[in-house]
């Protein structure tokens, strides 16, 4: 009743059938109550990183309801996964989530070994576990210094970039690339480490725990920051397991679940670290845990750069890009930065797969989203946006 | 987190159409069954019960209809399981997990959008991913030459037990000349 009489400051009278918009705001105003604003984050708003779009009701300050709309990003991998061999699709891997294309590589180049039954030798494996680190690592700063900034903090950004092109330049000698990486091969990777790019990392890692020092003096320890982020959107093991969140989210909520210790891949079961998991499943817990992950990431460098073997770096009869997947099925994951990736291959020996199904830890993530922000302050809801570590392109897909 | 027998035993007791056991190191899962869409609900009950969690929803096309895949894992101890449901080409409909695993609701809308597969329950099932106004067939359907059979694609394991209509599926017994 009220909104039928609700008078704008401009004097105009409210109707129903004034409610503007899309298909996607008319759908979400169905549902709504009386006296709230519908309200379109995005999709091109900063704070959204990349082309994430949130409509919100609010109630005043507060968010009644809110609903991710997706899909501007979406490029249908799964269908170009389907018509092209799995040579051609490699690329795509560093396409999918271009914060940690690495995981996504060896997600899919994961599941093709294991459905072709293709070993990978020692060295292979232990140059993808450092560069998996290190791509692990400069998502993480990343995600730190946007997520900075979205609280209002623009300086921490510059630091962490400074620290990405530092990871890039290392990168860049074993993959080729600084953003889209395609490093793994069937069978192996694609070039070798030279003594440039073990001394670059030698020299990256205490300098890197330098810094970290410095980012907790800066900015985990600030008040205004701890105030923001402690107690604001709790995410606890009940939301995590309806929604199928993994990550950081799952390990802050207190599970120290990480798919590298779970269901070791690769090389990961020779190393020692911890899990970082806990204290606390607000925003400022999930800030921690990433925080802590670097300092596991390095902790795996440091193990594999000392026991490096050598050897070859790809098996001797490596997949051609003619080969054919035998008929089976695979399910291949992978700990990313932001959670389980997997990739799913059914295979009907064909040319190219039967069928390619991308698992994106982000999609899971974002799905809790429109439950974690009801009733909370819509500022607090861009700092909870902005702790699930989202990646649109991955989210997508 | 009861032993692999236990499970097998009380997803029979619950109802299924075929249940096989995988090779992990192989197929990347542990155990896998089709069941019926009646008993979909139940089973999915049941590993919310045991703490599991739904990791993506996977569907395909092959010749007998469109084949859901839900992929589960256990939230303490690794253990990823796969429930498949079979729904019929021309009118393919699956009860939603929403009211147990919210998270199913965007899985499920991206299968609607990819297969035209409608999820009976899902709260909101508008397109996700594809633009509202999408016209022409869903992206993921393949053409009639190029739908396999399931039994071509080699997803059932080591079959432990199946319903006789489901023997012939998984491995369609050979006419011999």
């Amino acid at each position: 009743m009220d909104r039928l009489n609700f008078i704008n400051p401009f004097g105009v009278r409210y109707q129903p059938d004034m409610v503007s918009g899309d298909f996607y705001t008319k759908n979400f105003a169905k549902g709504a109550a009386e006296n709230t604003i519908i309200l379109n984050l995005g999709p091109q708003h900063p704070s959204t990183h990349g082309v994430l779009r949130v409509i919100v009701e609010l109630d005043g300050e507060y968010v009644i309801r809110a609903e991710p709309v997706l899909g501007y990003l979406h490029r249908m991998h799964d269908k170009m996964g389907e018509v092209k061999t799995p040579w051609q699709f490699l690329p795509n891997m560093g396409r999918v989530d271009y914060l940690h294309p690495i995981a996504w590589n060896w997600a899919h180049v994961g599941a093709v070994e294991m459905l072709a039954g293709i070993s990978v030798p020692e060295r292979a494996e232990y140059l993808r576990v450092i560069s998996c680190e290190l791509n692990r690592i400069s998502s993480h700063l990343v995600w730190w210094g946007a997520f900075v900034m979205d609280l209002g903090g623009v300086t921490p950004i510059l630091y962490a970039f400074e620290e990405r092109e530092k990871i890039n330049d290392i990168l860049q000698i074993v993959t080729g690339s600084r953003l889209t990486m395609s490093y793994f091969r069937f069978g192996g990777v694609c070039a070798d480490a030279d003594d440039r790019f073990l001394k670059l990392i030698e020299q990256f890692i205490p300098y890197l725990r330098k810094r970290l020092k410095m980012y907790k003096a800066l900015v985990t320890d600030n008040v205004i920051l701890r105030r923001r982020l402690e107690n604001v959107g709790p995410m606890g093991l009940d939301i995590c397991q309806r929604y199928g969140a993994t990550g950081p989210i799952l390990r802050a909520a207190g599970l120290a679940k990480d798919t590298r210790r779970d269901i070791p891949y690769g090389v990961y079961s020779k190393f020692a670290f911890p899990i970082p998991s806990g204290p606390t499943d607000d925003c400022y817990g999930r800030y921690l845990v990433r925080l802590r992950e670097i300092e596991t990431s390095l902790l795996i460098i440091e193990q594999a750069i000392s026991s490096l073997p050598d050897g070859p770096i790809v098996i001797p009869k490596a997949p051609k890009p003619t080969f054919k997947l035998p008929a089976g099925e695979s399910y291949f994951a992978v700990e990313g930065a932001r959670g389980q990736v997997a990739v799913h291959l059914v295979s009907d020996g064909g040319k190219t797969p039967y069928r390619v199904k991308l698992r994106a830890p982000g999609f899971s993530n974002l799905s809790l989203f429109a439950e974690a922000a009801r009733g909370t302050l819509l500022a607090d809801a861009i700092a909870i946006l902005g702790s699930l570590d989202l990646v649109i392109p991955e989210v997508d897909r | 987190m009861p032993s692999l027998d236990d499970r097998i035993a009380r997803f029979k007791e619950i109802g299924v159409l075929a249940i096989s056991r995988h090779d992990f190191s192989k197929e990347g899962l542990v155990l896998s069954a089709v069941v019926a869409t009646y008993n979909l609900l139940d089973i999915a009950k049941e590993l919310f019960n045991d703490g599991f969690t739904l990791l993506d929803v996977s569907t395909l096309e092959a010749a007998e209809g469109f084949l859901v895949t839900y992929h589960f894992d256990n939230m303490s101890a690794p253990c990823r399981i796969a429930i498949r449901v079979l729904a019929p080409t021309d009118k393919p409909t699956v009860p939603s997990l929403y009211p147990i695993f919210q998270g199913a609701e965007w899985h499920e809308r991206e299968s609607f959008d990819f297969f035209g597969v409608r999820f009976i329950g899902n709260p909101n099932l508008v397109p996700l991913l594809l633009p509202d106004d999408f016209s022409g067939p869903p992206p993921l359907r393949k053409s009639s030459e190029n739908v396999a059979p399931l039994s071509a694609l080699g997803l059932f394991g080591t079959v432990e037990t199946a319903v006789p209509s489901w023997e012939n599926i998984i491995a369609p017994k050979t006419k011999d000349a």
